[in-house]
């Protein structure tokens, strides 16, 4: 069997053979070559395009997160999963779920304005964040207008890192209004992988934070795990 | 009328009572400049003369208030207009005061009989309301005439044939869920939901169209009084959760409006209710969005894995 999670901007599959997970990633459009040779009634999907995609069966990404997340880390109170284009916080605990895909703050999208604006590839945010020496106040306004307080705060005389790690602390500070106080807290979604968005997060948000190795594909793991709840 | 107006007193006065959000999830206008969707689309279309209706009833205190700006532009473009308030504290000398000023706007009470002819259909309502609890019938076939009831169609023959049109059946209830907020602004959202496996055996404003009646100007303020929209939150989430625990209710769904005060009761109701709550935001009219899909279905699975 695989876990499939087709998303806004990444396709994921993961197996569990003899106890071990493997996975790929992908782009969405490409998702068709995860699943080569792969027959319809070997796949549990999940993902905005769950029902788009050959499956057995399909389960929404925020129940996938739960299943997923447990075989991380069984104690988990409250997942964040910042993805593409939303971001979606569950309350483990209480069972309860909020998403924010109406404004790009706090989504995956407001990174990647950031990166177009400085012509850099996503992954490079992270890196640039640690060499900054100061951090720009920047409001947490509209990922949209992001670029003009870009410009403001590089006009002011900061540096590109630093109002690199000025947004970071913005898109933090969004995504900890929608975050319950919990004792802990795990990160998972392609956005995760920023270390200087995490950085960020840990001094703004109380409460122990936990990253699995390969946060991008838990849901895709979770999917597996919601059919078929005996793999270990 | 732009909200509930007791439409009682409508009828009694020879008046043709419409509710002008009837339009509205079927509209597919883009107003052009809007906070809530719903006030903005009737406000521009009754300016630009799209509903017809020879004079405007606009509920500005105690439900919507972007209707008291709103209805100030329908009044502005030369339309007879006439502001209703609820009293907050539930005064029934106050409300009595209200209706009387609104029947005098109308040209005063001439057809008294219609007090209690609505008041034996408001009967049907209830029943309506009941068999859908009892799964006896669908959660949309119920809505639409529970809804319906805030104008009663204008025409009381007319909701009598529409309510006894509705066909029964066998709707099985394994997901129990209320509606709870202003009326969803999306045209299917009762199917929708009950194909992703919710029920909706409570929706919240429309039962309040069916819940209050009286015999004449007097007792109409005195039941009119307990309209829970209308009161502070406290009468409200009081009255809501008699009604929820009564409907065994496995879920509440709040839906919110952007741009609609409502939304900051959604904190203070989480607080409140003792059972899992989904929260969603419309904004403009329309089919049920995916985004929103998604949510009623995580809901949905969320609620099967309730202990």
């Amino acid at each position: 069997m695989i876990g499939l999670d087709v998303g806004s901007t990444t396709a994921k599959a993961v197996r569990i053979v003899n106890g071990e997970i493997t996975y790929e990633i992908t782009g969405t459009h490409n998702w068709k070559d995860l699943i080569k040779g792969v027959d319809k009634e070997e796949i549990i999907s999940t993902g905005y395009f769950r029902k788009s995609v050959p499956h057995k069966a399909n389960v929404t990404e925020i129940t996938a997160a739960i299943y997923g997340v447990r075989h991380c880390y069984p104690d988990a109170d409250v997942i964040v999963d910042i993805g593409g284009q939303d971001t979606k916080v569950i309350d483990v605990t209480k069972n309860n779920f909020t998403i924010n895909d109406k404004c790009s703050a706090g989504t995956g999208a407001f990174l990647e304005f950031v990166a177009n604006y400085f012509k850099l590839e996503l992954e490079e945010l992270g890196t640039l964040h640690l060499k900054a020496k100061a951090i720009p106040e920047i409001n947490n306004t509209c990922g949209v207008f992001a670029v003009s307080e870009m410009i403001s705060q590089l006009v002011a005389g900061y540096s590109k890192e630093e109002v690199i790690a000025g947004m970071h602390y913005a898109f933090a500070r969004r995504i900890s209004f929608m975050v319950p106080e919990a004792e802990t807290l795990v990160l998972i979604g392609g956005t995760v992988k920023n270390k200087g968005m995490v950085s960020a997060l840990r001094e703004i948000i109380r409460g122990k934070i936990m990253i699995p190795d390969e946060p991008q594909v838990i849901n895709a793991l979770g999917a597996l795990k919601y059919y078929n709840q005996d793999i270990e | 009328m732009t909200a509930l107006v007791p439409p009682e007193l409508v009828f009694a006065c020879g008046a043709e009572p419409f509710d002008v959000n009837n339009v509205i999830p079927e509209s597919k206008r883009y107003p052009k400049s809007k906070l809530c969707a719903w006030t903005a689309i009737w406000s521009e279309m009754l300016v630009n003369k799209e509903i017809e209706i020879d004079s405007l009833i606009v509920v500005a205190g105690g439900d919507c208030h972007n209707a008291l700006v709103d209805g100030q532009k329908v009044q502005r473009s030369g339309i007879p207009t006439h502001f209703f308030f609820y009293p907050f504290d539930g005064n029934p000398e106050y409300l009595e005061s209200q209706l009387e000023s609104l029947s005098g706007f109308l040209g005063g009470v001439r057809y008294p009989g219609k007090f209690r002819e609505i008041s034996k259909l408001k009967k049907l309502g209830k029943k309506i309301d009941e068999k859908r609890c009892n799964g006896r019938i669908s959660p949309a076939d119920a809505f639409r005439i529970l809804i319906s009831f805030s104008d009663l169609c204008g025409d009381l023959n007319k909701l009598e044939t529409a309510i006894s049109s509705v066909r029964e059946q066998k709707i099985e209830l394994n997901n129990r869920i209320a509606l709870i907020g202003v009326p969803p602004i999306y045209s299917d959202i009762h199917e929708v939901a009950q194909e992703l496996g919710l029920q909706v055996v409570f929706d919240e404003l429309p039962f309040e169209f069916i819940r209050h009646s009286g015999n004449d100007i007097h007792s109409t303020a005195r039941d009119y009084c307990g309209y829970t929209f209308a009161r502070p939150l406290d009468f409200r989430f009081g009255f809501l959760k008699k009604e929820l625990e009564k409907r065994k209710v496995d879920g509440v769904i709040h839906y919110t409006q952007f741009a609609c005060h409502h939304m900051l009761e959604d904190e203070i109701l989480r607080d409140e209710l003792d059972c899992p709550v989904l929260t969603i935001q419309g904004d403009m009219p329309g089919k049920t969005p995916e985004q929103v899909k998604l949510r009623l279905e995580a809901f949905g699975e969320m609620i099967g894995r309730q202990p």
